[in-house]
């Protein structure tokens, strides 16, 4: 199995992708986290003064979505050029190219972790009741990081023959933080569109994390089933169109 | 239809049997793709749709039906102009490229020195740089640990261990990767043309270490234009151009057909 062969590799090239991110600039590591807590601000302002949302712990319930939206924005956006970026590791030596997806990722993940890190701080400090739900966190992020690299993988792929996906994929993107109830109640979402609405697993993923950290309820099993299942379907096809992709990498580069 | 794709290129898988080859390559071609109008976004892709056109590459065959067996503990040379094939070939060895067609089998770890210092980074220090290079030639940490004063000791590196790499010069550079890849212990191993590195005291230390794992079984396929260097290690030659096979047999008989090619020219 390639995972267990290449984890020195895959550990290294994780540890340097990071280091890149929080030395590039003194207050670095700061920054990633002042980035959610700023954006947090500006979306309270907003959503609670001009809106008028009346949503318990606005400010946190915000601030969840944000930082559970951040992990796949930014996964998925620093995935997609982890095989373009590192060419000489696909055209002049042999080692199974998803490492360099799945460390990419992996990085994602740890700075994922240390934003929940800061958030968990939060809630204690605005006196959230904490339950033993919390331990669903760390469970469904994990189902989360399988379906972000599920995804991570079919874009690494498709980037290499088309350059302008990065474009592409950040609309898409900003269309996903709009469906998504990043910034809004779902009680909000109009009766006939819920549905639909509700096939998104992203969706379902915020409900489950802001259930389980700022209301200390349970999650329903049927959301757990259905995010566990798209994300095995989003690795599959993920890994399938990266297999068939993968054939002409070291000719496209 | 996926997975026979997948299969094309089989990984190692560590067992041989007493007579089995460690490399068998059977009838394999590939043919690259010449853009005649490279497209690389989406948005030339629907430009090209909407304006219509037949194909928009030529083809190039690389190789065509080339087939050939190295046996255990064989060294294997593979010889022919430039544009003949040889590097792709190996490549295609290597599983770096994927043939269009037939099977390629490699019997055991296999370690490709097509290049050296691929991945090197020079804002790391040497030692750093030969825990990443033996990570991407698939060893362990423990590995490179217990080797680690080896690798020093044949590079002649140790004083400048924690020097970044970025201030070395390229001998160094070109020692410390191969004395790092040699560690990797394989039971193949492919070459191209790297015994040409470093100064003379280095590349004769080089040969030594190659002489040395030739005669401790592993197997060698080397591409090379150096003649003398073919004739002296390899026990049997493949002569390419243009992609195809043209001659296949023990050494002697081999460069002799080669020097009868350029010369007929």
């Amino acid at each position: 199995m390639w995972v267990v062969d290449y984890r020195e590799l895959i550990k290294i090239l994780t540890i340097s992708d990071l280091k890149v991110k929080y030395q590039s600039s003194v207050l670095g590591f700061a920054w990633s986290l002042l980035n959610p807590l700023l954006m947090m601000l500006v979306l309270y302002l907003v959503f609670n003064n001009v809106f008028k949302n009346s949503q318990e712990h606005f400010a946190l319930y915000l601030l969840i979505g944000i930082v559970s939206w951040r992990f796949l924005a930014n996964g998925t956006t620093t995935s997609m050029g982890a095989i373009v970026g590192k060419p000489s590791l696909v055209t002049k030596i042999f080692i199974p190219r998803q490492v360099l997806v799945l460390s990419s990722v992996l990085s994602s993940f740890i700075s994922s972790l240390l934003e929940f890190l800061v958030l968990m701080i939060l809630l204690l400090a605005f006196g959230v009741k904490i339950s033993p739900n919390i331990l669903f966190f760390p469970a469904v992020h994990i189902v989360y990081f399988v379906m972000v690299y599920g995804i991570s993988l079919a874009l690494a792929a498709l980037y290499v023959y088309y350059r302008d996906l990065n474009q592409i994929w950040e609309v898409l993107l900003q269309l996903g933080f709009f469906v998504s109830p990043v910034c809004y109640s779902i009680s909000t979402v109009p009766e006939k569109y819920l549905f639909y609405y509700m096939l998104n697993p992203v969706t379902l993923i915020m409900q489950i994390y802001r259930k389980s950290l700022l209301y200390a309820e349970t999650p329903s099993a049927e959301s757990l089933v259905y995010i566990l299942l798209s994300a095995c379907i989003l690795l599959i096809l993920g890994t399938a169109i990266f297999k068939k992709l993968e054939r002409r990498f070291a000719e496209e580069l | 239809m996926l997975d026979d794709l997948a299969k094309a290129v089989l990984r190692p898988n560590g067992n041989r049997g007493p007579n089995s080859s460690a490399i068998l390559v059977e009838d394999i071609s590939k043919r690259y793709r010449i853009p005649i109008e490279k497209k690389i976004t989406v948005y030339e892709h629907l430009i090209g749709l909407v304006r219509g056109g037949a194909c928009s590459y030529e083809e190039f065959n690389a190789l065509q039906n080339v087939s050939f067996s190295v046996k255990h503990g064989e060294t294997f040379g593979v010889i022919g102009p430039n544009g003949c094939g040889k590097s792709t070939l190996l490549k295609v060895l290597a599983g770096v490229l994927y043939p269009d067609s037939g099977k390629v089998r490699i019997n055991g770890k296999i370690a490709p020195f097509l290049e050296l210092g691929v991945g090197f980074q020079p804002e790391l220090s040497a030692r750093d740089n030969v825990y990443l290079y033996g990570a991407i030639m698939g060893l362990t940490r423990k590995d490179v640990d217990q080797r680690y004063e080896e690798i020093m000791d044949f590079s002649e590196l140790k004083r400048f261990e924690n020097m970044k790499l970025r201030n070395f010069s390229s001998g160094m550079y070109v020692r410390l990767a191969f004395a790092t890849a040699i560690q990797t212990n394989p039971d193949v191993m492919l070459v191209d043309e790297v015994l040409s590195v470093g100064d003379e005291s280095f590349q004769k230390k080089c040969g030594q270490k190659i002489d040395e794992i030739r005669r401790a079984g592993k197997t060698i396929l080397l591409v090379s234009h150096s003649l003398g260097t073919v004739k002296q290690l390899c026990n049997r030659c493949l002569l390419m151009n243009h992609g195809q096979m043209v001659a296949l047999g023990e050494t002697e008989g081999v460069l002799a057909e080669y020097a009868r090619m350029m010369n007929g020219r």
